[in-house]
């Protein structure tokens, strides 16, 4: 019983952790890691990296037919 | 033993796989399950993924998990990003999949279910798939090139030319085709205009709370806006029941066409946060949600397809659209089987994502795959309701008659019995006030999909709310593409026109961003209103001409490839790319012409312009319409000379990649590859 529910548990987990990861709402905390990895002084804040992650990503093909 | 037991299990999966193909292809008579299609579809992607995809993994590109990818040289946690495998196939699904998948399927049934579901299966494992694999890894050893830097850099200057050129063409076609089918989709329909409106106020709500608010919560922001949309979908009946309100939301045909060119200038031109982006997030939920149901709902219902498996239409005189199986089934379902736009995405994003290159086969060759399967469920939705009810919905009143009586004698003579109490009663059930001439596949793949959800849940009392559900899913992600593709198409014509005049190519600078988006929104507003104005129902001129210039896209990524492949000195195994290019070479060409010289004036766009011309000198055409027929002349002329112009662009193409494998084959010229130098990995293995 127990590792059914441990294993239901992990299951939950790495599904909410992809969701939040597919849908963008991980993007800034991987940025602020990455920045944290290479010592990078003044990462963007939250708002500054939403707005100019979207203008990067809305300037190329990303919606197919 | 082990082995044996994995053999034998492939085994059955290839036997069931051949089993359901043959049920399909040679059952006759009484209506067959839908249970078939599935299976057909599901075996074969499974053998084709793990013989076929293997194969190319191994043999023909021979990736290489010890060499890092662009997410590992280059992290910086904003463009360049590792990213799991999963996830990365999530992003990658929810680009590809667009509505060429739901619709492209949905018209081509009307030469019966067999053809396009043999080529959305058969087109898949053995091109579309290729493509979209071959052109990630390409990218891939490229730091995420894009396919025309890519033909820049492997076939020629020119061919890079050619390449961006073909993307600005297919994107403005697209844009107007896929409006096309929105506003065929919504006109005269209060509850479904009603219910799309209100996406504008409900994105625009959660632009403001992602960038003010709570920035970058896209999953709470989603949520609510989620909830708010299905309660706009439920709303929407009170909207159509109210006389007044009705009356607010009934549109044209040309009224709406106005209002969704405004929509795309102002997702344009407006900051991305504010609009476009929100929808996109509202899009890819539903999106998901959707064709889950819609999968979830067929494996339930299991429900039996009607249509036969070839139609009297394969002779080329079909209502939905003019022409024989050859070529125009293939042009017709387009992404189901193989999409150029695709390697648009595998040759943007998705490259510098990905963290191993043996990923590259789960993401690009799996992904279509899926999209495969999502063109299936859409012919099985279509195909599940009975023949008349679906030439009902496809066919141009010009053909059918706009009365149901009409149109019912008409349909019923051709020998799919229909009687006009049915489509005024499916009509009311789904709370439309006609769906007669609807031309594009969205509301019929509506209708489909309303039948297949309500007979799960909510009987025919939810039908009306399954297919205004059904509509608003369709048309919601079509403006995402719609407004996406504008968007990408102002950065184009940007850059293009910067080269004449430097301030109009800054990307920051009013003037240019207005002047563009303009131009942009002219060029496929254009072909939105020649298609509404259309006395055969646009779709019938505008789909084919998207497909020719989406295939054709095709053939220039798979030249790319297969010029790559020769460098790398892959000769062995080159028909893999080979043999798919010149398939797509061949239907492409045969469509073109066909299109701009057939003597059938529902086929030929010159021989339809001579035909109005010759009614007009004979003065059989009234005075009040000679202004709109000589616009209908000028449209057919156009469009001939825009296939043309796309035909010439692959012919020019070929020529100069020919010339270059020639090079590389008889050793005159040594292979230069650009791929970037090799770096081992740094990550361990089970990273």
């Amino acid at each position: 019983m127990r590792r059914t529910w441990n294993i239901i548990k992990r299951g939950a987990t790495h599904f909410w952790r992809g969701l939040r990861e597919w849908c963008g709402d991980a993007a800034y905390e991987k940025y602020v890691n990455c920045a944290a990895r290479k010592g990078q002084e003044n990462p963007l804040s939250a708002a500054e990296f939403y707005v100019e992650r979207l203008n990067q990503k809305y300037s190329r093909p990303n919606r197919c037919c | 033993m082990k082995r044996l037991l994995a053999v034998i299990a492939w085994v059955a999966v290839g036997g069931v796989g051949a089993a359901a193909l043959s049920t399909i292809a040679l059952h006759r008579g009484e209506p067959i399950s839908a249970t078939w299609f599935v299976l057909a579809a599901v075996c074969t992607y499974l053998v084709a993924y793990r013989l076929y995809s293997a194969f190319i993994a191994a043999k023909l590109l021979v990736l290489d998990n010890t060499r890092a990818t662009p997410s590992e040289r280059r992290d910086d946690g904003r463009d360049f990003v590792p990213t799991n495998k999963w996830v990365l196939f999530g992003h990658h699904f929810a680009a590809i999949a667009g509505p060429g998948p739901l619709v492209g399927p949905t018209l081509a049934a009307q030469f019966g279910y067999l053809p396009g579901t043999l080529w959305l299966i058969a087109g898949a494992a053995f091109a579309g798939c290729v493509q979209d694999f071959v052109i990630l890894f390409c990218s891939i050893r490229r730091d995420g090139k894009t396919l025309g830097e890519m033909a820049r850099q492997e076939v020629s200057k020119r061919g890079g030319l050619i390449a961006q050129l073909a993307v600005l063409a297919i994107m403005i076609i697209l844009l107007g085709v896929v409006a096309l089918v929105v506003v065929n989709a919504l006109k005269s329909s209060p509850w479904a205009t009603f219910t799309l409106a209100s996406t504008i106020p409900i994105a625009l709500l959660l632009g403001v709370y992602l960038r003010f608010f709570r920035p970058g919560r896209v999953l709470e922001a989603s949520v609510i806006g989620v909830a708010l949309v299905l309660f706009a979908v439920v709303a929407g009946q009170w909207v159509a029941d109210s006389a007044a309100w009705s009356k607010v939301f009934t549109l044209s045909g040309v009224t709406l066409a106005f209002v969704i060119i405004l929509y795309g200038f102002a997702a344009s031109a407006l900051p991305v946060w504010l609009l476009l982006a929100p929808r996109d997030y509202l899009s890819a939920f539903i999106k998901a949600g959707a064709i889950f149901t819609l999968a979830a709902g067929i494996l339930l219902v299991r429900p039996h397809v009607l249509m036969p498996p070839l139609t009297r239409f394969v002779d080329g005189n079909g209502p939905v659209f003019a022409g024989k199986i050859f070529p125009f089934c293939f042009i017709t379902i387009a992404c189901g089987a193989i999409s150029g736009f695709h390697s648009l995405i595998s040759s943007g994003t998705t490259p510098k994502m990905i963290q191993r290159e043996t990923h590259a086969r789960f993401i690009g060759y799996g992904a279509m795959l899926l999209e495969s399967f999502v063109g299936v469920m859409a012919m099985v939705a279509a195909c599940a309701m009975t023949p008349g009810v679906y030439f009902a919905i496809n066919s141009p009143a010009s053909i059918v008659g706009a009365a149901p009586e009409e149109a019912a004698q008409t349909i019923s003579s051709w020998g799919y019995p229909l009687s006009a109490a049915t489509m005024t009663g499916l009509a009311h059930a789904v709370g439309e006030q006609t769906l007669l001439n609807r031309a594009g596949g969205a509301p019929s793949l509506a209708v489909g999909m309303a039948q297949i959800f309500s007979s799960t849940i909510g009987g025919e009392r939810l039908l009306s709310i399954w297919y205004h559900f059904a509509i608003m899913f369709e048309a919601l992600f079509i403006l995402t593409v719609l407004d996406a593709g504008t968007r990408v198409g102002r950065f184009m014509v940007q850059e293009l026109i910067g080269r004449v005049w430097k301030p109009l190519g800054r990307m920051n600078w009013y003037p240019g961003i207005l002047l563009s988006s303009a131009l942009i929104v002219a060029a496929w507003g254009y072909f939105l209103y020649q298609g509404v104005v259309d006395p055969l129902g646009g779709i019938n001129s505008l789909w084919p001409l998207f497909g020719i210039s989406n295939q054709l896209l095709a053939a220039v990524a798979l030249v790319v490839a297969t010029t790559i492949l020769l460098k790398m000195g892959r000769v062995r195994w080159i028909a893999v790319t080979l043999l798919p290019m010149a398939w797509l070479v061949v239907i492409t060409m045969t469509a073109s012409y066909q299109k701009i010289f057939s003597p059938s004036p529902r086929i030929g766009f010159l021989s339809y312009a001579n035909a109005l011309t010759t009614q007009i000198a004979a003065g059989t055409v009234p005075a009040a319409k000679i202004a709109e027929t000589q616009r209908v002349i000028f449209n057919q002329r156009l469009d001939a000379a825009v296939t043309a112009v796309l035909a010439g662009m692959i012919l020019v193409l070929l020529v100069e990649a020919l010339a270059q494998w020639y090079a590389l084959l008889s050793r005159k010229k040594e292979p230069a590859l650009h791929e970037t130098p090799y770096v081992a990995t740094q990550w361990a293995e089970g990273d």
